[in-house]
């Protein structure tokens, strides 16, 4: 079933959460709302629940105005980022729970409901855990069980709540990995909130990055990290390089089709670690600099070189580093293979930051 | 039960924990009511079975319990709603309401009497508006229920309040997500959560209500046969140097009350073991 939000506003107090927001959620999609902690995300995840009721705009579930329905009546997936199970209750419970507490005509038979539950049960491959009680399983399980519960009463959307941030690294990239799988297998329209880059790009089939309660993109997840819309995006999907002027020496040059109509010291131009190329000997475009420090990051090599006052970051493949044999102190030339310029100095990230 | 495996604790060993614990408890607890128990047995079978089981005595283990009882689930219900207030919403004054939560703690109990018997009389505040009724509080049975609830509101909010705060919103939130009504949410998800919790709240707001005094000889009126507790009937006969009388009645009240509370620690033991968990996060005494 498709989503379509229509210009949602929303306040706490003084702060707003989302700011017009309008989006739409195509049928058997799975959508990731990427964005850092209080872009607002959260805010209209449970606005699409009802769990929250917005100031202004619409929501509408295929095409129906479904605003101000109750959430207990829009059929929502609900999966919370710290589960909420019921502790009183054994898992086989709490997936029966929303067969259980439907009205008496609607009700299926205990047999039926039994065998729902186990079937769900092995759908998320815990059938063996039903007598359990949540308090005996491990946070990987406990959310298998939220999200078994969730799919219980045959949702029309599977909305998810940071669904794997509680969780531990490896435990969190084989879930996703299942949650990808099982959403090729059930088709549900599905929205998931996450503040982790990696985890939206490699799960999701659109992202929608936001910031401050505003969306600043909505691509595909190749397309928003390849084509960031904004300086934002740029710094909040990887680490990036920001230089606060146009003109840097020779780089003007390079970036000069995408900013002619710019006031140079406006700009600001963007360069991922790993499209820097580093030489012993000047080169047309390069600039020089001072090898500052090299670390060994696992299967890459990142060398901090001071350029002027600013301290650049670039990434190098393990080969490529041990060629340049690269020392502390070291006079080189770095040259960009591709950056990107942006009209106004922006934003509130710190410089290079991975934004997380 | 077996002695479970200790971890490395704060308190030193578990022997020399265990002993204090225990010496303390005999001390403070155990040798009063033994010697209660050794005075009572001066009194051969059929005394004790005369005085315990008098026209006087037995009317007022009824008030007592009676009333007791009543109190006691009389604030769970309401207990639980202002627990429920207190923790779930912010309003302006709601520290004041905390506050007054604790107030029967503090108040003599003797002035909180004085004070419900002024306020329920038939000129009094409030004892006006239910004369017209039909209805007398003070000097009846019901005027004991009323002071009983006064005192052992505490219990009920104070056991309950650090168990709904422990209870996370989102929790209510799923259940609304699955379809579940208001009223299901509550019967199938909160009270199963908080009934451990309530039923402490329940035993201690009884066990007070049961040793109460000071409050009810003032509100009472003190009738026999209609409104006479069993600790007053335990001070007349003591008044009268009718000591081991009155160590006859009190040895019953502490079997009854013995009794009370082993039956609601079972039923909370069941609570809180049927589903198989460990009692954690539960409250338990």
């Amino acid at each position: 079933m498709s989503i379509e939000i229509r210009a949602i506003s929303k306040r706490f107090g003084s702060f707003v959460a989302l700011h017009d927001v309008t989006l739409d959620i195509p049928s058997g999609e799975l959508v990731a709302l990427l964005g850092p902690s209080g872009c607002g995300k959260t805010t209209l995840l449970r606005i699409i629940a009802g769990m929250e009721s917005p100031d202004s705009g619409h929501i509408l579930f295929a095409g129906e105005e479904a605003t101000h329905v109750h959430a207990r009546e829009r059929k929502v997936g609900f999966v919370f980022q710290h589960y909420a199970l019921f502790r009183h209750m054994s898992v086989f419970e709490n997936v029966a729970f929303g067969l259980r507490v439907k009205p008496r005509k609607l009700r299926p038979a205990e047999a039926e409901i039994r065998r729902r539950v186990s079937e769900l049960l092995k759908l998320v491959q815990l059938d063996w855990l039903a007598e359990r009680y949540p308090s005996q399983l491990s946070g990987g399980q406990r959310q298998r069980i939220a999200l078994a519960r969730a799919l219980a009463v045959e949702p029309r959307v599977l909305l998810l709540d940071e669904p794997f941030g509680a969780l531990d690294t490896r435990v969190r990239k084989e879930l996703r990995r299942w949650l990808r799988r099982l959403h090729d297998e059930m088709h549900i329209s599905s929205v998931f909130v996450t503040h982790d880059q990696e985890e939206a790009l490699e799960v999701a089939d659109r992202v929608v990055v936001m910031n401050q309660g505003r969306v600043e993109q909505i691509g595909s997840p190749d397309d928003v990290y390849s084509h960031p819309a904004s300086p934002f995006v740029y710094q909040f999907l990887g680490n990036v390089n920001v230089f606060h002027s146009r003109v840097h020496g020779a780089w003007a040059d390079i970036g000069r089709e995408q900013a002619q109509d710019l006031p140079a010291d406006e700009a600001t131009a963007f360069v991922r670690p790993h499209d820097i190329e580093i030489e012993h000997r000047p080169a047309p475009g390069g600039l020089a600099a001072t090898v500052q420090q090299v670390h060994t990051v696992g299967p890459l090599v990142r060398v901090e070189l001071a350029y002027a006052s600013e301290l650049i970051e670039v990434e190098l493949t393990r080969e490529r580093a041990r060629s340049l044999a690269l020392r502390e102190g070291q006079q080189v030339w770095f040259r960009p293979r591709e950056l990107r310029v942006f009209a106004v100095p922006q934003s509130g990230l710190e410089e290079g930051g991975s934004g997380i | 039960m077996p002695v479970p495996h200790y971890r490395q604790q704060l308190l030193p060993g578990f022997r020399l924990a265990l002993g204090c614990a225990l010496v303390y408890l005999s001390l403070i607890v155990v040798l009063p009511l033994t010697g209660l128990a050794i005075k009572a047995s001066q009194l051969s079978l059929a005394e004790f079975w005369q005085t315990a089981s008098g026209e006087r005595a037995l009317a007022s283990y009824r008030v007592t319990f009676g009333a007791s009882l009543l109190a006691a689930t009389i604030n769970c219900f309401f207990g639980l709603i202002v627990a429920w207030i207190l923790v779930r919403y912010s309003f302006p004054g709601k520290r004041l309401i905390d506050a007054l939560v604790d107030l029967p703690f503090a108040l003599p109990t003797a002035v909180a009497g004085i004070t419900l018997a002024t306020l329920y009389a038939e000129n009094g505040w409030i004892g006006r508006y239910l004369e017209p009724l039909g209805l007398k509080v003070a000097f009846t049975p019901l005027g004991i229920v009323v002071a009983l609830t006064f005192v052992s509101l505490p219990f009920v909010v104070r056991t309950l309040q650090p168990v709904l705060e422990d209870i996370e919103p989102e929790v209510e939130e799923a259940a609304a997500s699955l379809g579940a009504s208001r009223f299901q949410t509550f019967v199938r998800v909160l009270l199963p959560t908080i009934l451990p919790a309530l039923l402490t709240g329940f035993t201690l707001a009884l066990s007070r209500s049961v040793g109460e005094y000071g409050s009810v000889i003032f509100i009472a009126g003190n009738m026999p046969l209609i409104s006479e507790i069993t600790p007053l009937l335990i001070i007349s006969k003591l008044e009268q140097y009718d000591v081991v009388g009155a160590t006859a009645l009190a040895t019953v009240m502490l079997a009854i009350s013995f009794v009370l509370l082993l039956a609601v620690n079972a039923l909370q033991w069941w609570t809180a073991h049927r589903d198989g968990r460990d009692g954690a996060g539960t409250g338990q005494p």
